[in-house]
């Protein structure tokens, strides 16, 4: 049998393996597994007596790989940008956001709801996973929506989609998972959803106060607030621009050199959360917590990551990503219609599926493929079919599959964030939250068609970097 | 996510070693937060050191490379206990009783036959970067400071070995709850729907903001 | 018919050259009945390709001492600072006859690796970003990508060595993990820190890192007769081939330092012969010692290339 064959069929057996219910990093790895002692067995000519040797090679080649993987330097940003995530609730940074943004922002039509826009995607900068963030401000912010008269379905809504900003605007695990598997710089990666992020929240803002405008009973402006109040509310919450200020200057400085690695930056940023949470009063008993909470996150993460490592590694032997590569390039259509169809097979993929999972998963595959379209991984902009360099299109790539990850997070039937929200709040049914966040799915739609079609959204910071 | 599922107790012999077993897996979890906490200062230090003091920290790469495995991995039993490593339960959650811990049990040994043979590989990963007529045991060291590698290799069949002794208690609840056709089995996380899951997750972040009040 | 996967890494480059040479041979010598396939990362992490030779996971690999010591203490004398080695036949003399070392092979079997043939390199000199350092003064505190011996050469004269992989290294001189890179040329040019840099030191020629290509002994003993003698009929004219294809990138060099802007700084006599004081004697002493304590050959060793290095030197 061909490696590739063999490739398809072991593909094939651990999605089902996925559907069935089996944890994905185990499946991935089990996948991996067979896959290489089939690979080797079928080099073997399948003869009996060198079954074992076939079993004793792939299982030291697959008993090295978590090992060898994690053993990263850059991977330790990872647990640095969950840690963040986790401290800054005993820091009490949220409510402290929310308060300043309402005071600066909800004078406008829809006020509460583009405060709470922007102070999720202010959280967002110290918080590396989107779920968290629904949660924390499904409590804090909806029911300050529901006391001045919100649709309560509205409401939920506005949560749910402003809680996927956090994957975007650094620091985000999914983005350094991403660049992890296509081997590309991190760093340009978390400036690259910097913009985008942002955006994405101006976006979702420029709807609400459509809507608010609209139609006036869903959100009425909230004014009152003198300057001093306004001003007052900034100290608390300023660890937040802090913390976001010290990240960037670490990865890009535009005065001059970049201050270290992300790493590095994350871990500033981390120490600084950590002594604001100490002086919010945070003892050795909630730090303990506060630890073993950010390591399952992070042995979580981990094992999907050496997990799947271990299935690529098979992957590599059968030569398939080449194989789907070629047959990507092969196809009689235009280069941009087939990313979308790759795209939209993302957007059915992901209501069913988790982020990270998927992207795991897909990217060992799809990656190369989107790269060989583009023309390569070292081609020039002038030659590309995308019209930018090997090394842009793989950024520009990463964040339209990270959006799509974070879309996936608000669609029925599996949104997370729908699901958390409903779960936090005892008056809100799962069909309300999906309800009121289905005019964030056209906003997410008009996101995503913006940066497929001026890719210098994604693509200026990073390029400024060099 | 990382939501953690209930895992029932009882009396009986198989529910003590469940308990006997949690805190070997939580100390395991917390080396891995302590490792996070003081990579947190190691590079905190070295920016430190780097920026003010213009002397860059030795060995700081390899000093990282050599915890991340106890980061990454030594809590791998711990999340596998309450069920937080993710799946898809789109089919699972719709199954019951019987049908449903058959399911479980199949999956359950599937991966134990698979971490016994990772357990056996990383072993021998191990092995060969291990020789006691070397200096310092080492037949692998790190690139700039030269520090042996053994010992981060020896955390990966450590953590998988509590792993094994886990699943080899959950094959066996789920094995007894198929049996016994029970509803609620002890120690082994109950499959919970999204949305109840989804309020244990938020109970524990309320949990967590009004611990500090 | 025999398929051997090859494990390197990065992507096809000067360094590769004499691999996929040899793999063009081969096939040709037996029509097609031995083939190699050989895989740039796509097998193992470069750091691990010893293990996936003694497992069987591939039948050859390419891997550099400097990267683990302790996995090849023996071949690490080829890394040692200021050796002299002037070009790259000298290196391939020097290289072979350490290769040829009972105690190279000895330590190679236990890895189940047979020592095929080297992957012959000029001097690693360093590009760096800002003014260029050209005093040990400028030296101190400096984090450079260096490893093995001329991590241990630049550390005596107080720079920080900072071994990201190869691969890494562009990006960790853009983001600030290191501030200069030590490279062979053609490095410079395929993992993109010339395109980085501002400078590059033409003259400091601190030593340079020795790369093996190895070979599974079981499946070099399972070859045939025919599939062997083509196999090792062909790793010299292989090493001819790379070296060939070396020198023209050499030739080119002065015109990609032009094209790029980059600065050829020439370190002067004085601060050479300073830096050769500080680093070459006391890490050469401290080799032998260590090796000598650890039961291996190391004052032989070192004999043997300072030997090796004078009689190719005068053949030339
Ligand atoms: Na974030
Ligand atoms: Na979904």
């Amino acid at each position: 049998m061909e490696p590739i064959e063999i490739g398809l069929w072991v593909s094939g057996g651990m999605l089902v393996f996925v559907v069935l219910g089996m944890r994905v990093a185990f499946a991935a790895a089990m996948a991996g597994f067979v896959g290489l002692v089939w690979l080797r067995w079928n080099g073997f000519d399948y003869d009996p007596d060198r079954f074992w040797k076939a079993v004793e090679i792939s299982v030291k080649i697959a008993g090295l790989t978590p090992h060898s993987k994690v053993s990263a330097q850059v991977l330790s940003l990872i647990p640095v940008f969950i840690m963040i995530g986790y401290l800054a609730y005993y820091a009490k940074l949220t409510t402290a956001l929310f308060e300043a943004c309402k005071r600066w922002f909800a004078w406008v039509p829809g006020g509460l709801a583009v405060s709470t826009v922007f102070a999720t995607a202010g959280f967002a900068a110290v918080s590396g996973a989107s779920v968290a963030t629904a949660a924390v401000f499904a409590r804090i912010a909806i029911p300050e929506m529901l006391k001045i008269g919100y649709n309560k379905q509205f409401a939920a809504g506005v949560v749910a989609a402003g809680g996927t900003l956090a994957s975007l605007i650094p620091p985000s695990a999914i983005l350094v998972i991403y660049a992890i598997i296509v081997e590309q710089d991190v760093g340009k990666l978390l400036l690259a959803g910097f913009i985008p992020g942002v955006f994405s929240a101006i976006v979702y803002a420029s709807m609400i106060i459509g809507i608010a405008m609209m139609w006036k009973n869903v959100g009425p402006p909230v004014t009152g607030f003198t300057w001093r109040e306004r001003f007052e509310s900034l100290p608390p919450a300023s660890p937040i621009v802090l913390v976001v200020v010290v990240i960037i200057f670490f990865v890009y400085n535009p005065f001059g050199d970049a201050w270290g690695t992300p790493t590095e930056g994350g871990a500033v940023g981390a120490f600084i959360v950590f002594l604001m949470a100490l002086y919010r009063g945070m003892r050795w008993g909630q730090l303990k917590e506060a630890l073993l909470d950010t390591a399952k996150l992070t042995v979580m993460i981990f094992t999907i990551i050496w997990g799947v490592l271990i299935y690529v590694r098979f992957l590599g032997f059968a030569e398939l990503p080449a194989a789907f590569a070629d047959w990507i390039t092969s196809l009689e259509m235009a280069p941009i219609l087939i990313l979308i169809c790759i795209l939209l097979a993302y957007a059915v993929l992901g209501m069913f599926m988790d982020a990270i999972g998927m992207l795991l998963l897909t990217l060992p595959v799809v990656y190369p493929a989107v790269m060989a379209l583009n023309g390569g991984e070292t081609v020039a902009a002038a030659d590309s079919a995308f019209g930018m360099s090997g090394q842009m299109c793989a950024i520009w790539f990463g964040i339209l599959v990270v959006k799509m990850a974070e879309f996936c997070l608000i669609t029925p039937p599996i949104g997370l964030n729908c699901f958390v929200v409903a779960g936090v709040r005892d008056d809100l049914t799962v069909q309300d939250v999906f309800k009121g966040v289905t005019p964030f799915f056209i906003a997410d739609a008009v996101t995503i068609a913006l940066l497929v079609a001026f890719p210098g959204i994604v693509l200026w910071l990073p390029s400024l970097a060099g | 996510m990382a939501g953690s599922a209930a895992v029932l107790e009882d009396s009986s012999l198989l529910s003590k070693l469940d308990r006997i077993l949690l805190p070997i897996e939580r100390f395991c979890a917390l080396l891995s937060g302590l490792a996070i906490f003081s990579l947190m200062f190691l590079a905190a230090y070295s920016v430190t050191s780097r920026k003010f003091f213009g002397a860059p920290m030795m060995g700081y790469v390899d000093y990282i490379e050599a915890a991340m495995p106890i980061i990454a991995i030594m809590g791998v039993s711990y999340v596998q206990r309450d069920g937080t490593h993710i799946r898809m339960d789109m089919l699972v959650s719709a199954l019951k009783g019987r049908t449903l811990w058959f399911f479980e049990l199949i999956s359950v040994l599937m991966i134990l036959i698979l971490i016994v043979a990772l357990t056996y590989g990383a072993w021998e990963h191990f092995d060969r970067s291990f020789d006691c007529a070397r200096l310092l045991c080492s037949r692998d060291s790190s690139i700039d400071v030269g520090i042996p590698i053994w010992p981060s290799k020896l955390v990966v069949p450590v953590a998988f070995a509590v792993l094994v002794l886990r699943l080899l208690l959950q094959a066996w609840g789920y094995g007894r709850a198929l049996i016994l056709g029970l509803e609620n089995p002890v120690a082994v996380p109950l499959n919970l729907t999204i949305a109840e899951q989804a309020m244990i997750e938020a109970k524990a972040l309320e949990g967590l903001t009004d611990g500090t009040d | 018919a025999t398929e051997w996967n090859v494990s390197v890494w990065g992507k096809r480059r000067a360094f590769t050259e004499h691999v996929e040479k040899l793999a063009e041979l081969v096939s040709e010598k037996t029509n097609g009945e031995f083939t190699m396939n050989v895989s740039y990362g796509g097998l193992s992490k470069n750091r691990e390709n010893l293990d996936g030779i003694s497992i069987g996971a591939f039948e050859m690999a390419q891997f550099c001492a400097g990267y683990h010591a302790d996995k090849n203490r023996v071949v690490t004398v080829l890394e040692l600072p200021f050796l002299g080695v002037e070009n790259l036949e000298q290196e391939r003399a020097v290289s072979n006859a350490v290769y040829a070392h009972p105690a190279a092979a000895e330590e190679m079997a236990q890895w189940n690796a047979k020592l095929l043939m080297t992957s012959p390199m000029p001097q690693y000199n360093i590009v760096g970003t800002g003014e260029p350092r050209t005093t040990l003064e400028d030296m101190k505190g400096m984090r450079v990508r260096a490893t093995g011996g001329l991590g241990k050469a630049f550390e005596a004269v107080g720079a920080v060595p900072t071994s990201v992989t190869a691969t890494e290294a562009y990006q960790a001189m853009e983001s600030g993990v290191v501030d200069t890179v030590a490279f062979a040329q053609h490095a410079h040019l395929s993992f993109g820190t010339i395109n980085q840099a501002d400078w590059w030191t033409a003259n400091l020629n601190p030593g340079t890192v020795n790369c093996p290509v190895v070979v599974n002994i079981d499946a070099y003993e399972s070859l045939s007769d025919a599939e062997r003698e083509a196999l090792d009929s062909s790793v010299e004219e292989s090493l001819d081939h790379y070296l060939a294809n070396y020198g023209e990138l050499l030739k080119r060099w002065d015109a990609v330092l032009e094209e790029k802007g980059v600065e050829k700084v020439e370190i002067a006599p004085e601060v050479l012969e300073e830096f050769r004081a500080t680093a070459a004697a006391p890490a050469r002493d401290a080799w032998i010692a260590d090796m000598e304590a650890q039961g291996l050959p190391g004052q032989e060793l070192y004999d043997l290339v300072v030997k090796t290095l004078a009689d190719a030197k005068a053949g030339n």
